[in-house]
């Protein structure tokens, strides 16, 4: 691969074009009318990989490790209730709030979580510090 | 995740909150783990080849980057901080969008109910450093209006900042504006404020620090964008803190001549280019009394930073959406001040622990033990926070 490959933007010059003519932001709203917000970023984003498609699995992948922790979350707030309560009304997972225990609990679960998701990652930095990795680690 | 504890709260369903805990989770591992990851790779990998290949060490922040921005490490280090920083305007979107309603009706309920004012200017032109651009890769920015007396953008900046921060912005998304306004009643405590001012306050998060510390002084509150400001007064008055919010632009202000005892600012002229930068000092001169002080919270400029510090905070600059981070932060502070009129001599910079993290005493001790910028902490939204600021005296 080409050692001039570089980690920055890469935007076509004609988008980039275009996103310099879109200056003028969604008019004032003059109208009594409730417009949806605009969810995407004017301007493109960055990517830092030889090929942009790794940046956006990488967002993928990253957004389904955050819907699993949703689901986990969810579960949790679950079993709570029903440990407290021993059986569930509608609406009532959606209501619960964890008490500052269970807050703690969590916390240190989804860092858990967090790391080992980014277990690969670390090898380069353990290497990098010159403690190498063990084969089985944890 | 950080809730907000005022009455504009957005209602979230549990799986809403889960999404936010999890984007909060990741920016702390990115932005603390990940960051001393980076770190370890530089030490170890990258900087080593760069000592052999140039029989030198990087000269600057520059000569960090392009040395390091080949390596795997610090492409997986970027890709998931912008993927983080997507993920914490999108975690707030769908609740904010089914609450816009509701959320407006509660604003109006709340606006004026204490002796805080609003003034928008109708047909205000919003300069194009903020209306070209979505900051921080923000959708729509502060200024993005969708309706008549739009606030949303101030809701979605508001949500967002308690998702983005995790917890190192206080419990109330102000521990900048409590450090640093604590800071100078401690260091000074024969200043009295009668009125202050801050500039480009968005939200007034830090804004109505200043009333807290100064019950006595009048504080007003200026920015550029209206739906930030309609948000602002009705945080404030949530809160029950008189603020005057106006929409101005802070290089050209409407108020008189030496008519304020403080101006402030925090996290803003670094969003602004430097020309802008200029004006705004020379106003800030202008409106301040004789004995008055200016006082910027900002990022550490590059020169009081090591060349791996300053790389490290100018990623912002080159990939969150932020062009005139980086040139603000080559800038040399002191000139800044005496180029709008301040004595050299009236100069003052201070490093400031965070209140929330350090604890008071910690914090109250740095008023009478000055500190140095500490070039792996200061700015930097991390475990061990401090911040950064400059200002003079009239």
């Amino acid at each position: 691969m080409s050692p001039a490959k570089r980690a920055t933007r890469k935007r076509p010059s004609a988008k980039r074009a275009a996103a310099k003519r879109r200056t003028v932001k969604p008019a004032a709203a003059p109208a009594a009318a409730r417009q949806p917000m605009r969810r995407t970023i004017r301007g493109g984003r960055p990517y830092f990989f030889s090929d942009p498609a790794i940046d956006k699995v990488l967002n993928m992948v990253i957004v389904l490790g955050s819907e699993v922790w949703t689901l986990r979350e969810r579960l949790a707030a679950m079993e709570a209730i029903q440990v407290r309560q021993g059986g569930l009304a509608a609406g009532e997972v959606d209501a619960h709030e964890f008490s500052a225990e269970d807050e703690a609990r969590l916390g240190a679960q989804r860092k858990e979580f967090i790391d080992s998701l980014f277990r690969i990652l670390q090898e380069q930095v353990e290497e990098a510090r010159g403690r190498p990795v063990r084969a089985k680690s944890r | 995740m950080l809730e907000l504890k005022h009455d504009l709260k957005l209602a979230k369903t549990r799986d809403e909150k889960a999404r936010m805990n999890f984007v909060s989770g990741l920016r702390a591992h990115v932005l603390n783990d990940m960051a001393s990851g980076m770190r370890a790779v530089w030490d170890g990998e990258v900087e080593p080849a760069f000592r052999q290949h140039h029989q030198r060490a990087p000269a600057n922040g520059p000569e960090v980057h392009k040395a390091i921005r080949q390596n795997e490490y610090f492409k997986f280090y970027s890709s998931l901080r912008v993927t983080a920083q997507d993920m914490v305007w999108q975690s707030v979107f769908p609740p904010l969008e089914r609450n816009r309603g509701a959320l407006k009706a509660k604003a109006a309920g709340l606006a004026g109910r204490r002796k805080g004012s609003l003034t928008l200017k109708p047909g205000f032109e919003v300069p194009r450093y903020v209306s070209a651009i979505d900051v921080h890769l923000m959708a729509g920015n502060y200024d993005g209006e969708y309706e008549a007396d739009d606030l949303a953008a101030g809701a979605l900046y508001d949500n967002g900042l308690a998702v983005f921060s995790f917890g190192l912005m206080g419990q109330n998304l102000d521990d900048i504006g409590q450090s640093i306004a604590g800071f100078i009643r401690l260091k000074y405590p024969d200043v009295k404020p009668k009125k202050i001012l801050d500039l480009g306050c968005t939200i007034g998060h830090n804004t109505g620090s200043w009333k807290d510390q100064f019950p006595n002084a009048e504080v007003h509150g200026i920015d550029v964008a209206a739906p930030c400001l309609r948000y602002a007064h009705a945080r404030a008055e949530a809160q029950g803190r008189t603020v005057h919010f106006q929409q101005m632009n802070a290089e050209a202000l409407d108020f008189p001549d030496a008519s304020f005892d403080v101006v402030f600012s925090s996290m803003f002229l670094h969003e602004i280019p430097k020309k802008g930068i200029e004006k705004i000092m020379a106003e800030a001169y202008r409106v301040l009394k004789p004995g008055g002080l200016m006082l910027h919270m900002e990022l550490p400029p590059n020169s009081q930073l090591s060349p791996y510090d300053a790389f490290y905070l100018d990623w912002d600059s080159a990939y969150n959406n932020e062009p005139f981070y980086k040139p603000f932060r080559d800038l040399q502070p002191e000139q800044l001040c005496a180029r709008a009129g301040f004595a050299p001599k009236k100069y003052v910079q201070f490093v400031i622990p965070s209140v929330g993290w350090y604890g008071e005493k910690v914090w109250s001790e740095a008023a009478t033990q000055p500190r140095e910028v500490d070039s792996d902490k200061t700015g930097r939204l991390s475990d061990g926070i401090m911040w950064y600021c400059f200002g003079a005296w009239k």
